[in-house]
């Protein structure tokens, strides 16, 4: 980030910053900078994924969604943090006064502090740091500290139970992410995000999810572990709401109730980000090289959009499941995380160390087992698709029969 | 061995059935929501979609009463006021009030069975929120009226439109009825 | 019976401070997100497995057996579907069938047919609910919503046969009060035709994926001889294994023309009598109430809808008994008459009751998250509980 705030420092006041008295002053600027960038970028997402999410969850469940606050309904996340902002800031009696107010803020620098090691873009990263994956495996560990202080000190029985699972399952998860994250360190020799990055390449038979069927195995192990960091469904019994109202966030209200929230949609971003540089190639353009997506100014952006696409893409599917699949119980949860995952984790470290031993990443075998995951991917995908149209065919006919209008009403014909 | 199997079992168990739940919810993003957009998006009016025997608010149609008060005693929880009375001059019967109030009205449909000439009837209407409780009887006499001389077997040409209730149900800001302002509920908005 | 000085029984207008440290009384609260109404479960745990669960009703007790001492007859009929508002045409039938066993009339077979078709239909319109609520309960909420479209097209169809999409007030006593309209019959085997494969449909998004079959398959199995004991009716009966049906024995009003089988548990996915056996079977009867209102459709004869009935009725010094299976089990109607116009005595019998006193038994031992997957389950709910 030096470079970057020395480039900026260079572009609009034309001298170095280097040897001036108030050296210190100029960066510390730059990174307030940075960090009001990020957290504007952070709560654009979560407010803009919150109404993209209630759409898409609508049109799964046969319904519309909101669509009356402005346009198609898009100012309808602007309304619902205006009313929270303007709530009645209740602190139940008895309640721990000083860790009640202070759990909403761990839950939200565990989740923010991880946006300074993302990599946007091709040198688009606020802070490049060399052990980049590991800070941001720990600094997500704040939020179990915040959950753990919101439950107990709203002095409520229902929302101390939403805490203590949520710890349960927050710290046992952090083993099979640690461990699927390791396979991926394995391959690129570096714990920078940049350095993972560039290890790959553009092509999907490029991206690290299809080294072998052990990094295949280890992605979708990831994608569980980052779901239940997450606090998603299928994982999502800390705050169900058939059970716990809440859970750990029963008794917040207005802002406080806002930053919980926040939390957890901007942790969307984060998880998918992190499925998307560990195993999906990152900000990769194909054919294109890292010397010359870090030269020229356009490739910079195209490496941006790039990124956010796939972020996107991943956080689609993140919501597509929320959707699809009931919950799991707490004692499942943990069974699940110690006797499937963790081994199955170990499984793939060992897995990936033989492979590349047998076979380099470059050399034949290497690239024909590449290739094969690919197509086998592409197989499952596409035989997947096939099953949606099924679905769809089975009833398409019946439904105009007995309706009268058709069925056809694609995600892009809005109500 | 067996524990093996049932450990592989159960991952491929998961992985199919997720496949396909994924599958059946993806397709319903292709297909017609079956949210009725009420009241922007309709193209009918709502009253010209529901069916014939809806059974909405009641309406009579004064004209054809006979003054028999079926109505009021099948009511089960007795919405219906009728009162009959003679006239002080002449001695004729004089239907001199009949009073529906629909925030009582479970719509049985019980009274519109039992009613000889049919004048007692259900409308389509259903949309009449006030902001008085008292506005919600509705008043179907003005002036005491005859009551209608009914031939068996005649066909009566009643008014089934809804009008008549339409005419009878107040605006939502229409004050309290004179006889309850000042009480709590009058108070409340003016 | 149990020792009266056990501490660990609680009085429930007293709640004791349970017995041995590390327990905590809490309440799950008669206002909750599971959507049975309301009922309520002061539950003695011990953060996750509940030692006792004492189920505590009455919240929703409307009496409405006193409102039939003070009302005619005929007028008692709407408070019949609100006795059970999801399957408001079997409380109807029973009511008409216990005053016409009183007042010896025979109901015209047209009548009947009416009446047949209304109850199936009824009873897919409650089966939806019912596994819809199992799927949300556990966290899965888009089938739910599947069902509630679904039963949009149900409600409608009860709308043009009687004016009412939940509370019907479609019977009398003598027969219905209305006959099918026109085109009736043509648009219910429309919708027949389209939800027969989104049944499919729902079994590939939810019955069969493995989170679901994990959270209700072997919870609480309940043998042959519990059930019966506890007096279990319906779908949970039927789930044990016992083969129970009032349509097929004794048989009632004109299901003994129609061709189709009782479902009962056998063990789907895993032991007989589980929670995934009720639920399941549930699925299946949707399959059968299907059958027969093709069967109903086609068979139906020509005739009055309505027997000749006096126009007040005061029925002689009697009592009678009469029980429809409804969609939650045997629901009974006593019926004590005096000579006036109003009953005596009117005992209503349903079959969420037996469940709630069984949830005590059943929930030893489980967790608090299964609780609610045992709730609905046993598919109860709180008008029919409290009446």
């Amino acid at each position: 980030m030096q470079t970057l705030a020395d480039i900026l420092i260079q572009k609009i006041f034309g001298v170095s910053p280097q040897g001036w008295f108030w050296t210190g002053t100029c960066y510390l600027v730059v990174i307030v900078l940075f960090c009001l960038v990020l957290l504007i970028f952070a709560a654009l997402f979560a407010g803009i994924t919150s109404w993209v999410e209630r759409r898409i969850a609508a049109r799964m469940m046969s319904r519309v969604g909101p669509n009356r606050v402005g346009p198609q309904g898009f100012l309808q996340w602007l309304a619902d943090g205006l009313k929270l902002f303007l709530k009645e800031d209740i602190i139940p009696s008895g309640a721990d006064w000083p860790l009640y107010r202070m759990a909403p803020y761990f839950v939200f620098a565990g989740m923010f502090g991880t946006f300074v090691a993302l990599p946007f873009g091709a040198s688009l990263v606020a802070a490049d740091l060399n052990v980049g994956i590991y800070y941001l495996l720990a600094v997500t560990a704040f939020v179990i500290v915040g959950i753990i202080m919101g439950g107990w000190s709203s002095n409520n029985k229902w929302a101390l139970f939403g805490g203590i699972r949520s710890a349960a399952q927050l710290v046992s998860y952090e083993i099979p992410s640690g461990l699927t994250v390791l396979v991926v360190v394995l391959l690129t020799g570096s714990l920078s995000t940049q350095e993972i990055i560039k290890a790959q390449g553009g092509l999907p038979w490029d991206w690290f999810i299809f080294h072998s069927p052990f990094t295949v195995a280890a992605f979708f192990i990831f994608v569980t572990a980052a779901l239940a960091e997450g606090n998603r469904t299928p994982f999502d019994l800390p705050e169900a709401e058939s059970e716990l109202v809440a859970g750990y966030a029963t008794e917040y209200s207005g802002f406080r109730f806002v930053v919980f929230f926040f939390a957890e949609w901007a942790n969307l971003w984060v998880m998918s980000a992190l499925m998307v540089i560990l195993f999906l190639g990152g900000w990769r353009i194909p054919f294109v090289s890292v010397e010359a997506t870090t030269s020229t100014w356009w490739l910079i952006a195209l490496s941006f959009v790039i990124f956010c696409v796939k972020t996107l893409v991943m956080v689609f599917f993140v919501i597509h499941i929320r959707w699809t699949l009931p919950r799991l119980r707490i004692d499942q949860m943990m069974k699940m995380c110690w006797t499937y995952l963790v081994p199955a984790a170990l499984v793939c470290i060992l897995g990936t160390m033989v492979w590349m031993g047998i076979a380099d990443w470059q050399t034949i075998p290497g690239r024909a087992m590449r290739g094969l995951m690919f197509l086998i991917a592409a197989f499952v995908a596409l035989k997947w698709l096939a099953r949606v149209r099924y679905t769809y065919m089975s009833d398409r006919d019946l439904y105009q029969k007995m309706d009268g209008r058709p069925l056809w009403y694609p995600p892009w014909r809005l109500p | 061995m067996s524990a093996v199997s049932h450990y592989i079992g159960n991952i491929w168990t998961a992985a199919t059935s997720f496949f396909e739940g994924l599958s059946v919810t993806m397709s319903w993003m292709f297909r017609r929501p079956m949210t009725i957009q009420y009241p922007d998006k309709i193209d009918k009016p709502i009253d010209q979609q529901l069916p014939e025997r809806y059974r909405g608010f009641l309406e009579v149609d004064i004209r054809y009463c006979i003054g028999c008060s079926a109505c009021m005693r099948a009511c089960p929880i007795d919405c219906i006021r009728m009162e009959v009375a003679k006239h002080p001059e002449s001695g004729t019967r004089m239907l001199t009030r009949f009073d529906i109030d629909v925030s009582k009205c479970m719509f049985c449909g019980l009274c519109t069975e039992v009613c000889p000439t049919g004048c007692l009837h259900h409308t389509k209407l259903f949309e009449g929120t006030n902001a008085h409780i008292e506005n919600l009887v509705l008043r179907y006499v003005d002036v005491p009226v005859e009551p209608f001389k009914m031939k068996k077997g005649e066909e009566n040409p009643i008014d089934r439109s809804g009008n008549i209730a339409r005419s009878r149900l107040k605006d939502f800001f229409a004050p309290a009825p004179p006889e309850f302002q000042g009480s709590r509920q009058g108070d409340l908005t003016g | 019976m149990e020792n009266p000085k056990d501490p660990r029984i609680l009085e429930l207008h007293v709640p004791q401070a349970p017995a041995v440290p590390g327990e905590m009384l809490v309440n799950m609260g008669a206002q909750h997100p599971a959507t049975h109404g309301v009922l309520n479960f002061l539950m003695v745990t011990d953060g996750e497995v509940i030692h006792k669960a004492i189920p505590n009703c009455g919240y929703l007790h409307r009496g409405m057996e006193k409102i039939a001492e003070m009302t005619p007859y005929p007028a008692y009929m709407p408070y019949t579907d609100r006795i059970d508002y999801l399957g408001a045409m079997f409380a109807n039938q029973g009511y008409a069938m216990a005053v016409e066993k009183i007042l010896g009339i025979e109901v015209p077979r047209r009548a009947e047919y009416c009446r047949v078709i209304a109850c199936e239909l009824n009873r897919i319109a409650s089966h939806l609910i019912a596994t819809g609520c199992s799927a949300m309960d556990l966290g899965a909420f888009t089938p739910f919503t599947h069902w509630l479209r679904e039963r949009e097209t149900i409600n409608d169809l009860t709308e043009e046969l009687c004016g009412a999409r939940l509370t019907y007030n479609y019977m009398r006593i003598g027969g219905v009060s209305a006959d099918l309209p026109e085109g009736f019959s043509d648009r219910v085997l429309r919708f027949l035709d389209h939800f027969k494969p989104v049944i499919t449909e729902f079994d590939r998004l939810i019955s069969l994926n493995k989170i679901f079959m994990e959270r209700l398959v072997n919870l609480v199995p309940i043998s042959t001889e519990e059930a019966m004991d506890w007096g279990l009716v319906g779908p949970n009966l039927r789930a044990s294994g016992v083969e129970v049906d009032l349509r097929k024995h004794p048989g009632y009003s004109v299901y003994g023309d129609f061709d189709f089988q009782v479902i009962t548990g056998r063990g789907f996915k895993g032991q007989i009598g589980d929670s995934y056996d009720r639920y399941y079977v549930r699925v299946l009867e949707m399959y059968e109430s299907c059958k027969i209102l093709r069967q109903a459709l086609e068979k139906m004869p020509d005739g009055p809808i309505m027997a000749e009935v006096p126009k007040k009725l005061k029925p002689e010094k009697n009592e009678a008994y009469a029980r429809v299976e409804s969609v939650r089990g045997e629901m009974g109607y006593y019926v004590i008459s005096d000579g006036t116009d109003k009953p005596y005595r009117l005992k209503v019998k349903t079959g969420s009751f037996p469940a709630m006193a069984m949830m005590e038994k059943a929930s030893e031992g489980v967790m608090v998250a299964d609780v609610v997957a045992l709730i609905s389950a046993f598919d109860l709910i709180a008008p029919e509980i409290d009446r």
